[in-house]
């Protein structure tokens, strides 16, 4: 409190209205009732990542150039940005803010972009730790397992049934969506931190559970899911009907596969399209049949379109009844047209078939893509399992305390995401299991922004840099990758578009806007002085991205 | 360097060399040469910002807010738009802000009129502004430079004037002083007070009873001494560059009989008839009114009070009353001596722009000589019978 100062002479009296103390001992924030807080929240699209990556980060080191860097950020939590950013199907992308004012960033393509311009960087030795963990299945969960727990320092072995790693990336994508020499890159990063690999090993048939059991302080179990489902009709067991799978695991690892003039591919998921595509590439025709409409297909919108592009033939309310060998050494594939009906278990209207509308397509193979089941003919019973899938928590952990398990063996949406971020939570369970850490350390909860907390008016509309994509006719010609990466320049000016939702990027609005010169800047940012704030909300109205939250005082 | 440039680039000129840092104004004809000008002139100078504004309060406006940061500040108007001006002049001279602003006189609508008379600026008399008449383009050049100078170390703000169109549009030949000696002569602004983000006080609060009085009794005692300042800085200015202006200049007025009094550029053509009646023997006197506030009280009374008849020439009118010059000369000279005062008659000319010609002056003059004393308080001359 100021002193009442009294002026009684005349030439101490100022000429002009002016305080003689300084305002600062106005302390103008005891008229306060809410205090603004400059606090980062959760971008929905970090929020959304399967596998918990910082996706506003690395788009802001790619902002700066910093694409190495950015790779860098990324791998923190997935050592498959390479991947991820070709084949994954981000999620962030389709919650991002930015669409309701003028598209979505492209995060995918900026993934890549950090994957394709940022160089690895020596890792550093790591210490070896005691417990050793047998990883079952060298797919995307079991690999990004095996990174995440040996980054810890752990002895890590990878078992795997095929001759080589990957998994589902090496034998289910094709060459066009994924070329081998990123995955192979990735994939030898990991093996070169010192992780030990047992390939051609099939688990229950080269080594029993007990074994593993017995010899490794925890297992992770992540053979995925590889066992076609039955078509149940007459005639699936003729020699020239195989599964999709397995026909891209032939196409994939190089093994001569002929399926003649025309296939026909049963199924409306990403594996029948990636047959499809992989066989119009070989030079055949291709047809798929599926017993629903476009809009209940599984497979991505984008695997869809490019495989209309590339002249691959959809039947849509078709099912297929009855394949049987014809006379010219061809298959008839018999099939009856179908109605939608009404809504089934999964959500979607059921296909009725239409009686009498039975007809035939001629093919020399077909190609049955209808799903896959997990082999849980090795798992011991002590494991609970549920609709032939492990019960695992969301985090990994079994109903047995040593053993985990991720990847397309647990319930959650077969997602090359969801497989590397299962991989990353069991090893941080499998951590938790070794350190007797119960709980995982609780974190106070931020709230997701939503694009109302945002101020638009300081963005300027800026169309979505399209990621080039290659002519039907090019890419079918030279098997090339259809997606081409975006330039250094366009990822930079892409990134730009980021609103870096609920991060301060230190625009400053705050501290210019403030009527009472309330917000001061130091190294680490604004700040608000609370001697002097009124509460009065300008900063957060100004604030570009929801940083500041107004929080009501507590009454003392 | 001698230039041949209109009254309206001689001010342009005057403020640039005056290192004026924030200029605020909206053009006005017959103001808008002005600001052309200065845009020109300010256009690759990072040293000077000029800023467009909506309205003469606007540009006062900013004026006042660029000058509280402590840099010398300027701004140009005329007529209407400083009548728009009105309520923010009270605030820059009570705020004590050494603004400097031209205004170019031009008559009041309505009727619409553009041409000059002076009763635009003589309604803002008691704002707290200095006022100074021009005669010529060199005394509106040398004016503004000479009034940040008194602004500035008495910190009352001044307003220049110039007549529209006689002096705003007309091409003289303009002596432009050298960026050095201006420089000399007129050093950086040092504000006595000024906002500083660093120790922040508050400006205009409120001074109640206590204070407001003391306040204004500091105003005048401001413009008082801004008598004693402009007298020097005249002197000063002419030891650089051989021009000296006062308050006050007395033209052939030692030994007159009959004194003109008059200001603006009205004073041009007067010097020309006193010439024409001295070589007829006629002892006849000009006392030009440079400074109207601070108003030369002592000037007018050691001046006129030799003097047998004094005829005060105004282009102005306070409605219901009379000539405002006339109605302050007369003030000045009552409270003295009866012996020390003459009659003193009062004409109304030339207002909204009509012309002044030396016939008028003729008549004004033949009127003084005919009568011993004014018969009213108004000699209405050049008005349509």
């Amino acid at each position: 409190m100021s002193k009442k100062i009294r002026l009684d002479r005349r030439k101490d009296i100022p000429p002009i209205a002016i305080s003689l103390e300084s305002t600062l001992s106005i302390k103008t924030g005891t008229w306060r009732y809410f205090s603004p807080l400059h606090k980062n929240k959760i971008p929905p699209c970090n929020h959304e990542c399967p596998i918990g990556q910082d996706v506003r980060g690395f788009i802001e080191l790619i902002t700066k150039e910093k694409f190495g860097r950015a790779l860098d950020l990324i791998r923190k939590d997935n050592p498959f940005a390479g991947v991820t950013g070709r084949v994954c199907y981000h999620p962030c992308e389709s919650v991002c803010n930015r669409e309701y004012f003028d598209g979505y960033v492209s995060i995918g393509a900026l993934e890549r972009a950090a994957s394709d311009f940022g160089s690895d960087k020596k890792k550093k030795a790591i210490k070896d730790k005691k417990k050793k963990v047998a990883i079952l299945g060298g797919g995307p969960a079991g690999l990004a397992c095996a990174y995440h727990l040996r980054l810890m320092g752990y002895q890590v072995t990878v078992f795997e049934a095929l001759p080589v790693l990957g998994g589902m990336l090496r034998i289910g994508i094709p060459d066009y969506r994924l070329p081998k020499n990123v995955l192979d890159k990735e994939i030898s990063a990991i093996i070169d931190m010192g992780i030990e690999v047992r390939t051609d090993t099939r688990i229950g048939v080269d080594i029993t559970m007990k074994e593993l059991e017995k010899r490794y302080d925890a297992v992770f179990i992540a053979t995925g899911a590889q066992l076609n489902k039955k078509l149940d009709i007459p005639g699936e067991e003729l020699e020239k009907v195989v599964s999709g799978l397995k026909y891209l695991e032939d196409i994939n690892l190089k093994r001569s596969v002929d399926v003649g003039e025309k296939a026909v591919i049963i199924g409306g998921g990403n594996t029948a399209f990636d047959s499809a595509r992989s066989i119009v590439r070989a030079g055949s025709k291709a047809t798929i049949i599926y017993r629903r409409t476009l809009d209940q297909m599984p497979a991505y919108i984008e695997e869809v379109e490019q495989g209309i592009e590339e002249e691959v033939e959809i039947l849509y309310l078709t099912i297929p009844i009855k394949i049987t060998e014809n006379g010219n050494n061809r298959l008839d594939v018999e099939c009856i047209k179908a109605e939608l009906g009404k809504v089934d278990a999964s959500g979607r209207r059921r296909p009725v078939p239409v009686s009498g509308s039975n007809f035939i397509i001629e093919a020399d193979t077909v190609i049955s893509a209808i799903g896959e089941d997990a082999d849980l003919s090795y798992i011991p019973d002590k494991i609970k399992c549920r609709r032939g899938l492990i019960c695992a928590d969301e985090n990994g952990v079994s109903s047995c305390v040593t053993i985990f398990a991720g990847g397309d063996i647990v319930e959650q949406p077969r997602t090359v995401a969801h497989a590397i971020g299962s991989g990353k939570k069991g090893a941080l369970a499998i951590d938790r299991a070794f350190k007797k850490k119960i709980k995982e350390t609780s974190q106070e909860e931020l709230p997701v922004v939503e694009f109302e907390s945002l101020n638009p008016d300081y963005f300027e509309e800026q169309k979505r840099t399209e990621t080039p994509i290659l002519t039907p006719l090019k890419r079918i010609r030279d098997n090339q990758e259809v997606k081409q990466g975006l330039k250094k320049d366009m990822a930079v000016k892409e990134a730009l578009r980021c609103f870096s939702c609920g991060v301060c990027d230190h625009c400053e609005n705050c501290l210019i806007f403030c009527p009472d010169l309330a917000v001061l800047k130091d190294v680490k940012g604004c700040k608000v002085l609370y001697d002097y704030c009124k509460g009065c909300g300008i900063c957060m109205l100004e604030c570009p991205r929801g940083v500041i939250t107004m929080e009501k005082e507590s009454a003392e | 360097m001698k230039k041949v440039i209109i009254g309206n680039h001689a001010v342009s000129y005057g403020v640039m060399l005056s290192r004026t840092q924030v200029i605020a104004a909206y053009p006005i004809t017959p103001q808008t040469e002005v600001v052309e000008k200065l845009t020109e002139l300010c256009s690759n100078n990072k040293k000077v910002k000029l800023l467009k504004v909506e309205s003469e309060h606007s540009a006062m406006a900013a004026c006042i807010g660029a000058s509280m940061t402590g840099v010398r500040t300027f701004t140009a108007t005329s007529s209407q738009g400083l009548a728009l001006m009105h309520e923010v002049l009270h605030w820059a001279a009570g705020a004590r802000l050494p603004i400097v602003m031209i205004n170019v006189n031009r008559a009041m609508a309505a009727p619409w009129t553009l041409w000059a008379d002076q009763n635009d600026s003589l309604s803002q008399r008691d704002t707290g502004w200095l006022q100074f008449y021009c005669e010529s383009n060199q005394e509106v050049l040398d004016t503004i430079i000479q009034a940040f100078k008194i602004s500035e170390e008495i910190l009352l703000p001044s307003m220049v004037c110039l007549d529209g169109f006689f002096l705003s549009h007309t091409s003289e030949p303009v002596d432009i002083p050298l960026k050095k000696e201006v420089d000399a002569f007129l050093p950086k602004y040092k504000p006595k007070y000024q906002i500083d983000t660093d120790d922040p006080h508050a400006f205009g609060g409120v001074a109640g009873v206590d204070y407001y009085f003391e306040i204004r009794y500091q105003m005048q005692e401001a413009m008082e001494k801004g008598k004693s300042v402009i007298r020097k800085t005249g002197k000063d200015f002419k030891k650089v560059f051989g021009r000296e202006y006062g308050l006050v200049e007395e033209y052939r007025c030692a030994d007159a009989e009959t004194i003109l009094v008059t200001s603006g550029m009205i004073a041009g053509t007067l010097r020309v008839m006193v010439d024409e009646y001295r070589k007829k023997g006629k002892k006849i006197g000009m006392l030009k009114i440079r400074t109207f506030r601070p108003f030369p009280v002592e000037e007018v009374r050691r001046v006129l009070k030799k003097a047998k008849k004094v005829a005060v020439i105004d282009r102005n009118i306070s409605f219901g009353h009379s000539g405002i010059f006339f109605q302050e000369v007369k003030a000045a000279m009552y409270n003295q001596d009866r012996s020390k005062r003459p009659p003193i008659f009062g004409f109304i000319t030339g207002l909204g722009g009509r012309d002044v010609t030396p016939d008028i002056i003729y008549e004004i003059i033949d009127h003084t000589s005919l009568h011993s004393e004014p018969k009213s308080d108004i000699i209405w001359v050049g008005l349509k019978k």
